[in-house]
């Protein structure tokens, strides 16, 4: 007999967290105070925007979940992007470039899951580290100087549309309903939650841990390296520091979206809602002509009150 | 579950011979300064509950790892229906269908029930990587069903209660089909209904020609259910007997051994001083209730029982890392509540059984370490003096002789037993009046103990009050003037000088009447 409610496993519904309501909370008050707030064009724009940083926040909820960090990923993102326009730039080709950015990624993936679950390394300083070597090399490979000249193909992937709706919110969706599925239907994702919740007792069971953990990190890279693509299409151009600090967003909207530190306690969904919540609150103050580093403030902010919402929560 | 009975009848069918089940020969295992286990051999029939019983320390838990392929033997051989086999990982413990409940849960929180009861053995979905939740869940709901467990495969773990997460974790193993099965002290965590029905459910298990290894501190129940009974002592194996042989009393002295000890005689305080500690009905956060004791000055008084009965928290509670709830805790006749920086105030002093977590900063110096607790006192102002430190903590390693090239040596270059003296020449500095020791002697070797209990002897000569927490029975009778014994988060009893022996406190420790 058919389970009609495995499709909804995972969503938690039932713990509707302090992310939701903040998102409500917060667009209402956009809503009410900024005139271009609620406007077609202005609403697509923020699932547009949001989605480069739903391909970071995604495979760094899971990061997160195994009592890992990754702070390498805005640097990967920004040296993937880059090399993706050389390649595009050189070639022409957008399948060539993406397929570059994305073994890029990966490899820069694989080499920090290595580092930290072969040689033991504290995520936080190899990750630290590896943030250093990658943007570092973007801006070797430029010169400091943008790359620009990507063509009509790569913008495609940011500007286009397919069957009226726009193409990042198509990747976006993919990208939310594969990771789901990854980690909520697969042996893969089981294991992301025992990584972090007993990852002895996962040894005993005879599943090699470590592989697994190096697989988390190897699909973090993977998909910062295909943000690139969104990235560079958007800005046509590789910069080589298009997007530097923004594991910054990416952790914050995790721990907004109620995924904590420790014991695998990780939840996909409010990811989403972290991420659209850090995305409403970028385009609401864009709008009110609140300059960027007084943004960064109101991120911190948000993080906080979030988690004393949690907080909050679980002393009741 | 028809899999599972196919391979428990299978085990029926060739268990009954007079080959065993599976056979340990000869197995030893040491880490550094400690034989865990010296030459253990150990027989397992099929439908057989095979009883292993010992002190703390005795070698249980260590011949278990040993058996599940968490540790590997240094010494012996492995015989399964007669043939030599090799454990070498948890996988080839598996492949033997040698499954282990341990103590401390193997579950991970943040799973369902299902996830938790097949992890690492999902079946497989359609989807290459992907696991059949429905196939999952229905093989769950019936292992379940058959511990008589009522709750959801899809709740979190991490939202059952202990009992439950412990019956989870027993359905786990038989999941495993296991041929073998490893209860640790499985009733730790139960209710009296609940231990009934697993021992039904261990009976069932045992029709069906599964053997067991059963650890269990709570004598009554081996009677209850145990088929043979082997007694573990310091790692060896001391006997093996049919429960309708032997008695609890016959146990128990099996159990605690004839060590006769002539290295170290204490003179026993004949008048104690003043009280310094008195605790009245005291009940703290951290579950201990009902605890009456007093300390006086010149005494050593020891807290005994076994692993697991409270006796930390009794610690933590005293000194405030844990919170109080009822009672009264007087020091030199001074209410003592608050936080730890209070207790220290009033002269308390925890050296506590994890020193390397809880007592010491392992990587600053020894003078460093010294000086910790007592800068308020020799640098009333604020300013730090190296010099003047450095004369202090002088003085103190040459009065507690501990064996260092200087004060900058790096206490985690130092041995356990001179570690050790580092906590108490720390306390010794903030003028404490009352030491509270949790296992001292942990991890110390032979020669290094009988430093450590001279120097405790020394301090109750100058008039401080003692309470030391051991396991070590041995110790206790021979270093304390008086002793508590507690079970189950309670002081159960006292017994006095000419009371004491390792009988008479293990038997108030365990459960036998």
């Amino acid at each position: 007999m058919a389970d009609l409610t495995l499709p909804l496993r995972g969503f938690g519904w039932e713990r509707i967290p302090g992310a939701a309501y903040m998102l409500a909370v917060l667009s209402a008050s956009f809503a009410l105070v900024s005139n271009g707030f609620v406007d077609g064009t202005n609403l697509a724009n923020i699932g547009m925007q949001s989605t480069i940083l739903l391909l970071l926040a995604l495979p760094m909820t899971l990061i997160l979940m195994t009592e890992g960090i990754d702070l390498s990923m805005g640097a990967v993102l920004t040296l993937a992007s880059v090399v993706l326009a050389a390649v595009a730039v050189k070639t022409g080709s957008v399948s060539l470039a993406l397929a570059g950015a994305l073994a890029l990624g990966a490899a820069f993936g694989f080499a920090n899951g290595a580092l930290v679950a072969w040689l033991k390394l504290p995520p936080f300083v190899t990750t630290l580290g590896t943030m250093g070597i990658a943007s570092g090399l973007a801006l070797v490979i430029t010169d400091a100087q943008s790359i620009t000249g990507v063509g009509d193909d790569v913008v495609f992937f940011y500007a286009g549309k397919l069957a009226g709706v726009p193409v990042p919110l198509l990747i976006g969706v993919a990208a939310y309903l594969c990771t789901h599925w990854l980690l909520y239907q697969t042996r893969f994702g089981t294991y992301v939650f025992a990584l972090g919740g007993n990852r002895e007792a996962l040894r005993l069971a005879g599943v090699r841990a470590n592989a697994y953990l190096i697989g988390v990190y190897a699909f973090g890279g993977a998909m910062a390296g295909l943000a690139a693509l969104l990235l560079t299409a958007r800005i046509s151009a590789g910069h080589p520091t298009a997007a530097i600090g923004m594991e910054f967003d990416a952790i914050a909207a995790v721990a907004i979206g109620g995924t904590s530190f420790e014991k695998g306690n990780g939840w996909l969904f409010g990811t989403v809602l972290g991420v659209l919540l850090v995305g409403v609150l970028r385009n609401g103050l864009n709008l009110l002509a609140v300059p960027s580093s007084l943004q960064v403030v109101a991120i911190g902010v948000l993080i906080i009150v979030a988690l004393l919402i949690e907080s909050v929560k679980d002393r009741a | 579950m028809a899999a599972v009975a196919e391979t428990l009848a299978g085990a029926t069918r060739d268990g009954g011979g007079t080959v065993p089940l599976f056979e340990l020969r000869d197995i030893s295992k040491s880490f550094p300064g400690v034989q865990a286990l010296d030459g253990v051999s150990l027989e397992i029939r099929a439908g057989e509950v095979h009883v292993l019983l010992g002190e703390n320390g005795a070698g249980k838990s260590s011949l278990m790892k040993v058996l599940c392929g968490a540790y590997q033997a240094d010494k012996g051989e492995f015989l399964y229906r007669g043939e030599r086999v090799a454990i070498r990982s948890p996988s080839d413990a598996r492949a033997l269908g040698i499954a282990v409940i341990f103590q401390e849960f193997s579950l991970v929180p943040y799973l369902n029930v299902a996830q938790n009861i097949f992890l690492g053995r999902e079946p497989p979905g359609r989807i290459p990587g992907g696991v059949d939740h429905g196939r999952m869940h229905a093989r769950a709901r019936e292992l379940l069903h058959l511990l008589g467990l009522e709750v959801d495969t899809r709740a979190l773990i991490h939202t059952l209660g202990v009992a439950q997460q412990q019956l989870v974790e027993i359905a786990k193993a038989l999941s495993q089909e296991a041929r073998i099965l490893v209860l640790d002290e499985p009733t730790s965590a139960l209710s009296g209904r609940e231990s009934e029905r697993l021992f039904a459910m261990i009976r069932r298990l045992q029709s069906q020609g599964v053997a067991m290894i059963y650890i269990s501190h709570r004598l009554a129940e081996v009677f209850q259910i145990g088929d043979r009974i082997t007694v573990l002592r310091d790692g060896r194996k001391v006997g093996s007997l049919k429960p309708k042989d032997t008695t609890p009393d016959a146990l128990v002295g099996l159990m605690v051994g004839r060590k006769v000890d002539t290295t170290y005689a204490r003179q026993y305080c004949e008048s104690p001083g003043e009280v310094v500690l008195e605790v009245r009905g005291m009940a703290a956060a951290n579950g201990v209730n009902g605890i009456d004791l007093v300390v006086r000055a010149g005494e050593i008084v020891g807290l005994s029982g076994l692993v697991g009965a409270g006796r930390t928290e009794v610690a933590r509670a005293l000194f405030g890392a844990d919170r109080v709830t009822a009672g009264e805790v007087r020091i030199l006749g001074r209410s003592r509540i608050g936080a730890p920086d209070r207790a220290v105030r009033l002269g308390m002093a925890l050296v506590p059984e994890n020193r390397k977590r809880e007592g010491l900063a392992l990587i600053r110096s020894v003078g460093d370490n010294i000086l910790l607790a007592s800068l308020k006192r020799i640098f009333p102002r604020g300013w730090f003096s190296p010099a003047a430190g450095a004369t202090v903590a002088k003085e103190r390693i040459r009065q507690l002789r501990i064996a260092t090239p200087g004060t900058r040596q790096l206490v985690q270059l130092l041995s356990g037993g001179n570690q050790q003296k580092v906590v108490v020449a720390k306390w010794l500095n903030a003028d404490a009046k009352l030491f509270i020791f949790d296992e001292p002697t942990l991890g110390i070797d032979v020669g290094a103990k009988e430093e450590i209990f001279a120097l405790i002897d020394q301090l109750v000569k100058r008039g401080a009050a003692v309470l030391m927490i051991s396991s070590e029975l041995s110790e206790v009778v021979k270093v304390c003037d008086r002793a508590y014994v507690m079970r189950d988060k309670r002081i159960v009893g006292e017994l006095s000088r000419h009371e004491m022996t390792e009988d008479s406190i293990l038997r108030l420790a365990m459960h036998d009447g």
